[in-house]
């Protein structure tokens, strides 16, 4: 690419994001009205722990403060790294919208994920601003640590759980080629990727196995592993493998959205919606 | 030179064949047999630069299917077309930036936002100079009176307005080449108009070819110089909209004003076959040969005439009349 030709190829998608961040900005009474929902999930989800700690000192080696710590600061992940694309793709796909991006010198796959990053970008600051808040209420309960290398490792993760969640999403929304309904095979699939991340509970309350199995799955790289690194219980070795198999994932991932958009497209074409 | 070339053109879309009732829909779980339907069939036609085409045809008939294969949304199943020397399914960025597709039932514009950011995003996704994009918005505001709307959203906007601003949208790179399908639809007469009027003048003053489908006859008289009809996925005729109707309908319409105590039906029977009747105007179908003739006898009678009209047969009814009968020559 010309340096003029790459300076295009940003400024076309600097301007999506402006775009749907201005779209954002329009529903942010909503956005607003969400986070007193999710804030208020996270509280209820520390009551339930401190009850639970009332007598005993220790859960399968997780300390009440360790608990809290891992609730607050995976949550505070998880809102950086979610988004909610497999509904723009499968509404796209279902009602012809994607006819239209067919017709312009514009990749789908490149609009969306720009798209989407303006999109979120609202309702990502309003969350980390409100988990903030949060972990501001609750400071003198929570574990606060500072180790540079540690905190750098994180951030690389989330950046890269940022990608795979997306590319999840785009999958799960792409089903829509093939089924009409595709609600319900959404909130499952978001169901299993809240559980397999440990969005519930860490998933070092399950069996060692459970654990095993989930390091080498994209999900629990989007909550529980990063928190891990944080609460100190994973050393930085393991963090790095884990961001190996990130990177993985995400050639892998990348490899299934290109043959199924392939074949997608081909039935979208077959029966012309 | 030829602009759009289209020869022998099929699209057939899949579909699975299942029976009513549960039973049917349990079985179809595990076989479903595979159908498929013509949408268009062997289809030929050339456009020049500068045309006007209006496609028209009942629906289902494979006006859309036709333009979305134009447009690159769709593979043909069989045979071949170009537009501006390109495969438009092999969807090259080169011929994407030269050609645009409105369509009547579906929005590109952001509803959500005015419409002024989606025509940012779109300079941008075709990559026009803030220059370019200045100029041809300016012209498309003025000319479509749309300046004041701009910064509304979308959503408030009235359906009239909403598809003035859609052309907008879609114009703002030049296209060569614009598809319109079903421009007009949903909109109440004056809007229709305003369309329709922008659309003529348009294709005048730029030499852009244009491609048109839609049901509504008006659209295509008040437009088109040619016409192709499709029915059932085949073209029943393509040529000019006079020719059309000299074609199907070797009369004209001899309209008859009687002042008085008007007419009875026995005393005028002997002129011509009638086609509507009243005690004070009378239609007939008259042979063209003959319709000269007709008037003169019918005037220099001693019958009450107070005036005579002669005019061509009423284009819906020949349209009509071909669909019903769908005979291809």
């Amino acid at each position: 690419m010309e340096p003029t030709d790459r300076f295009i190829f940003m400024k076309k998608y600097l301007t999506l994001i402006n775009t749907t961040w201005q779209r954002a900005l329009t529903y942010r009474f909503t956005v607003f009205a969400y986070r007193i929902g999710e804030m208020l999930e996270i509280i209820v989800l520390i009551f339930m722990w401190s009850a639970i700690y009332s007598d005993q000192q220790l859960i399968k080696g997780y300390t009440l403060q360790e608990m809290i710590t891992y609730i607050l600061i995976g949550n505070l992940i998880n809102v950086a790294v979610r988004n909610w694309l497999s509904e723009s793709v499968s509404r796209d796909i279902k009602n012809g919208t994607l006819s239209t991006f067919l017709t312009k010198p514009i990749e789908y796959i490149n609009y969306m994920f720009f798209r989407e990053v303006g999109r979120i970008s609202v309702a990502f600051i309003m969350s980390i601003i409100s988990q903030m808040i949060i972990i501001l209420f609750f400071l003198d309960k929570i574990i606060l640590r500072f180790d540079f290398l540690c905190l750098l490792l994180i951030m690389a993760m989330i950046i890269l759980a940022f990608i795979t969640e997306w590319l999840i999403s785009y999958l799960i929304g792409l089903i829509a080629f093939w089924t009409d309904e595709v609600d319900g095979i959404q909130a499952t699939a978001s169901r299993l990727r809240k559980f397999f991340a440990g969005g519930y509970f860490p998933l070092s309350l399950l069996p060692t196995v459970f654990v095993n199995i989930s390091f080498a799955l994209p999900f629990a790289y989007s909550f529980f592993v990063p928190t891990q690194l944080y609460l100190g219980k994973i050393d930085l070795a393991t963090g790095v493998k884990g961001i190996a198999i990130q990177i993985i994932w995400i050639f892998l991932l990348l490899l299934i959205v290109k043959t199924v958009w392939k074949k997608g497209l081909k039935k979208y074409e077959g029966v012309g919606i | 030179m030829h602009v759009i070339k289209v020869e022998n053109l099929s699209k057939s879309y899949e579909y699975y064949k299942k029976q009513s009732g549960l039973k049917a829909s349990i079985r179809a779980l595990f076989r479903r047999k595979k159908m498929y339907a013509k949408a268009i069939e062997k289809i030929c036609f050339n456009i020049d630069e500068g045309e006007l085409v209006g496609f028209l045809g009942p629906n289902g008939a494979g006006k859309t299917t036709t333009l979305k294969i134009l447009s690159g949304i769709l593979h043909p199943t069989n045979g071949k077309a170009e537009v501006l020397g390109y495969k438009p399914w092999e969807r090259q960025k080169e011929y994407q930036k030269q050609f645009a597709l409105v369509m009547g039932q579906k929005n590109q514009l952001w509803p959500d936002l005015p419409a002024m950011d989606s025509f940012v995003l779109n300079k941008e996704i075709y990559g026009l100079s803030d220059k370019e994009f200045k100029k041809n918005l300016d012209e498309l505001a003025n000319v479509l009176n749309i300046k004041d709307i701009l910064n509304t959203q979308v959503r408030k906007l009235s359906l009239g307005q909403k598809m003035k601003c859609e052309l907008a949208v879609a114009l703002l790179h030049k296209p060569k080449v614009l598809f319109l399908d079903e421009p007009t639809i949903g909109l109440d007469v004056v809007a229709q108009k305003n369309i329709r009027d922008f659309i003529k003048e348009y294709n005048r003053e730029r030499k852009t070819t244009v491609v048109l489908t839609s049901h509504y006859m008006e659209d295509i008289s008040q437009l088109c110089k040619r016409i192709i009809i499709v029915n059932l996925g085949k073209i029943l005729y393509d040529g000019q909209l006079d020719g059309l109707i000299k074609k199907y309908a070797p009369y004209k319409l001899l309209n008859i004003t009687f002042n008085n105590s008007g007419v009875k039906r026995y005393e005028i029977e002997k002129y011509g076959l009638i086609h509507k009747f009243n005690q004070f105007n009378v239609t007939f179908k008259i042979d063209r040969a003959k319709i000269k003739e007709t008037a003169i006898a019918v005037l220099s009678s001693d019958l009450p005439v107070d005036d005579i009209l002669i005019d061509e047969a009423d284009i819906d009814d020949v349209i009509r009349k071909i669909f019903s009968s769908n005979k291809i020559d």
